[in-house]
């Protein structure tokens, strides 16, 4: 492959420490180097804005339910239609875009890495089948074992070998990255019409409570020494009141030691479970003790779930908040069901910010983000397409770095919003740096992929690089944000992989992106216990056999297999 | 005043896609400038000079002044007219889907038929079918919340089943008779029937629907509410639909 050399650089590269210094970077056969020869390509960035290429911790790219999405949702596929270029495909829908306009998407902003937070095992075959046809980007997927059956059993029967040997066969069978945890033990309950209210609600039928599954899934990654910690998506999400549920749960796993430099719990889309009040009537925020927790723990990290008005679809592995919302709002919906493993719910919706729900939505989010002192704690996302699609990411930016931006935002929302909540009296904006933090680096480090060469541009890292028209040291951030908006949505060049993707904001190349998973050795004798009782439950409970499932490789075409094995 | 006369040069075989006919295109084009314009026929973008003779007569400064006159069969030409916001078009003749889809303001006229969607999801102007239109008129394309949100369409012929689906707001008055479901999932709005129709308003929450003529089958979600005189004419008058809480009025002879 060829060489080529950035020139003139301003980097913000935080896992190195480096912060807007001017410099050159090189690049030979798709990697970081030293230095290259004077035939390599040149690309003068003249001063102009360096980060690494994007990375998302989580969003929901592909799958089953992104399908269900699209197929509710005709009406969102006559949004941000472009036709085709030379080299890129028709490109339809907003909320729940087609496949190729996914990673057509993230590319023009900059973005190279993409995790799909949700995949349940037995649609994983469809999850990579879509993730393999996503262009440019590199991907993996986040498996689903918070309601499993397998799970509840050997929990119950306080079989922790068992249960990190089925975590091991659960990532190798949906070629996943982490464990994916959503409302613990709710969507199994939800089989039956009903949910969990809280921590010690034992889930029907198997008397174990969503405390312990949170608790002995967080021990079983770290006895498999996985990159990710757990990936949690808390009890109670979105009912008002449940920021007591999600302090709790935190606290779950104060005691858990983290094996490698990165957090021991990861809570997601959090701006959705920092809700007090009793009712909508006084719904109100609550991220002050939810930041002031982050604040005083360093053992869990969180995502913010931003909020962006206008068209959303929601979906989610929590079927009960979904049949709620769909009846509250008289909206579609749909139910996924995954036989003995997690269930899904779709319901597309509108935010609206004249409603002071949706407006205390909103805030709420920066909240977390801005009351929160240690940018590396707080991932800046929308839950695309759940809060927001993430083609708003550069939106978002600017209300971080820029109050003048939030409060001309703040101009349009109802008033009610600003006595429920403190984001009118905040004057945090982040610098460059912070952004680089918020929309990369921490999601590299969250996601245990730093080691991997991604969310940083060091010596041996992948040539992943977002050339922004903007000059950091001439532009203020916090007046010019329709200026850095514009900069952050079409990047002047992204390079994925030392290949030139992007240019002046338009596609240039499609290459095929890799998909990472984990192959982690499973305890021996719990091995055995696991696959006697999982070929049972596939015979005795699954319409689909065991011997015609497995994800195979010939689903993932560009694998990057990370190995590891039980401690 | 500026007249822009187009003659299709075929008959086309393949849909086309038309979306640039419209005032406020053609606003003070010449014939050429008009013809550059492209529209696609199938996957292929094509000139609109390649598809129509194009005469154009006078000039204008803005949309408002500018009139279409289309002469010949464009029955296989979608979307004419869609989003314009002022100025006058003619057809005369029959006219493919989505006629003055999202239209915002000015007059449509159609001298022959209007395929379906003939003003889906406009918001303002007037659209005059002087023959009969097919499916949905005034309604919202697959999957949107609102149909019409303003404007109002007449036809004076026939028109087929969904009238005016999930309209929000505006007119729509058919002269002859309409097909099944007018008004299904309506939220306001106003439908006139003068000639029969069969099942109007199901699941409708707000707006009103007159029904001069028969009604064959009266869906049993409507409370009567009594006898009212519109224009000296006596009707019984429904609300409902009452499955989904719904307001709306529903007049019957």
């Amino acid at each position: 492959m060829s060489e080529m050399l950035i020139k003139n650089a301003t980097v913000y590269d935080p896992i190195n420490n480096i912060n807007g210094d001017m410099m050159d970077i090189a690049v030979k056969d798709g990697k970081i180097v030293d230095s290259v020869g004077g035939s390599a390509q040149t690309i003068d960035a003249g001063g102009r804005l360096v980060y690494p290429g994007g990375v998302d911790a989580h969003t929901h790219i592909a799958g089953s339910k992104v399908n269900v999405g699209r197929i509710m949702r005709p009406d969102d596929s006559r949004l941000n239609n472009k036709p085709r270029t030379k080299v890129t495909r028709p490109r339809t829908g907003y909320t729940v875009p087609n496949v190729y306009s996914m990673g057509y998407g993230y590319a023009e902003m900059g973005y190279t890495t993409a995790f799909e937070a949700a995949v349940p095992i037995l649609k994983a075959r469809h999850t990579h089948e879509e993730l393999e046809e996503i262009p440019i980007i590199d991907k993996a997927g986040l498996t689903l074992f918070g309601s499993n059956w397998m799970v509840m059993d050997a929990i119950r029967e306080d079989d922790l070998d068992r249960l990190a040997a089925y975590v091991a066969w659960g990532l190798l069978a949906s070629r996943g990255w982490g464990i994916k945890i959503v409302n613990p033990g709710g969507g199994e309950a939800w089989g039956f019409g009903k949910n969990v209210s809280g921590l010690d609600d034992p889930v029907p039928n198997f008397e174990v409570t969503p405390r312990q599954i949170v608790k002995q899934l967080a021990e079983a990654n770290e006895k498999l020494n996985l990159p990710h910690s757990i990936h949690l998506h808390c009890n109670n999400l979105g009912k008002p009141g449940n920021y007591e549920t999600t302090l709790a749960t935190f606290d779950v796993c104060k005691d858990i030691k983290s094996k490698r430099d990165r957090q021991s719990l990861h809570v997601t889309h959090v701006q959705f479970n920092a809700w007090g009040g009793n009712h909508w009537g006084d719904f109100e925020s609550k991220s002050e003790p939810i930041a002031d927790y982050l604040n005083k723990n360093d053992f869990l990290t969180i995502d913010m779930g931003q909020l962006v008005f206008g068209s959303a679809t929601t979906m989610t592995a929590d079927g009960p908040v979904q049949y709620a919302n769909a009846r509250l709002l008289k909206a579609r919906w749909s139910n996924g069901d995954v036989e003995l493993e997690d269930s899904s719910g779709v319901t597309p919706l509108e935010y609206h910010p004249q409603s002071y729900i949706h407006g205390i939505m909103w805030a709420i989010g920066l909240e977390l983000a801005l009351l929160t002192k240690d940018p590396w704690q707080v991932l800046m996302t929308t839950d695309h397409p759940n809060g927001g699609p993430y083609v708003n990411y550069p939106m978002v930016m600017t209300m971080l770095m820029s109050q003048k931006r939030r409060e001309k935002e703040m101009a349009k929302i109802a008033e009610l919003t600003f006595e429920r909540t403190s984001i009118a009296g905040i004057d945090r904006e982040l610098d460059w740096y912070d952004i680089a933090i918020k929309t990369r680096a921490a999601h590299a480090k969250v996601q245990g992929i730093i080691e991997l060469g991604k969310g940083h541009l060091g010596v041996g890292a992948d040539a992943d690089i977002a050339i922004y028209d903007i000059k950091p040291d001439e532009t203020d951030a916090t007046m010019e944000f329709d200026k850095v908006e514009a900069a952050f949505r079409h990047a002047a060049y992204t390079i994925k992989g030392g290949e030139i993707v992007v240019k002046d904001g338009e596609i240039t190349a499609v290459p095929k992106g890799r998909t990472y998973w984990v192959k982690a050795t499973a305890p021996a004798d719990g091995h055995e216990r696991m696959m006697e009782d999982l070929k049972m439950k596939f015979k005795k409970y699954y319409s689909v056999n065991m011997a015609n499932y497995m994800v195979q490789d010939e689903y993932v075409e560009h694998p990057v297999v990370f190995e590891t094995g039980y401690q | 005043m500026q007249t822009v006369t187009l003659v299709p040069k075929e008959q086309f075989k393949i849909s086309v896609e038309a979306e640039t006919i419209k005032p406020d295109n053609f606003a003070g084009k010449s014939a050429d400038e008009i013809g550059a314009l492209v529209a696609y026929e199938g996957n292929a973008p094509r000139p609109l000079s390649e598809l129509f003779d194009i005469k154009v007569d006078g000039s204008a400064d803005a949309a408002d002044d500018v009139k279409i006159e289309i002469n010949g069969n464009v029955n296989r030409v979608k979307r004419i007219g869609e989003a314009m916001t002022a100025g006058l078009i003619m057809i005369n003749g029959d006219v493919d889907m989505r006629c003055g889809a999202k239209m915002k303001g000015g007059t449509i006229t159609i001298k022959g038929n209007a395929d379906s969607w003939v003003g889906q999801e406009m918001t303002g102007g007037e659209i005059n079918v002087q023959g009969d239109a097919n499916y949905y008129v005034g309604a919202g394309y697959r999957g949107e919340a609102c149909g019409m949100r303003g404007g109002k369409i007449t036809v004076f012929g026939n028109a087929n089943d969904f009238v005016g689906e999930h309209m929000c707001g505006g007119e729509i008055i058919i002269k002859g008779n309409a097909g099944i479901m007018p008004g299904v999932s309506n939220k306001g709005g106003k439908i006139v029937i003068e000639g029969d129709t069969d099942m109007p308003g199901s699941e409708m929450t707000k707006g009103t629907i007159i029904v001069k003529g028969t009604v064959k089958d009266l869906m049993p979600v409507y409370q009567r509410e009594g006898i009212e005189a519109i224009d000296g004419v006596e009707f019984t008058k429904y609300v409902g639909d009452v499955v989904v809480d719904g307001v709306g009025e529903l007049f019957v002879k």
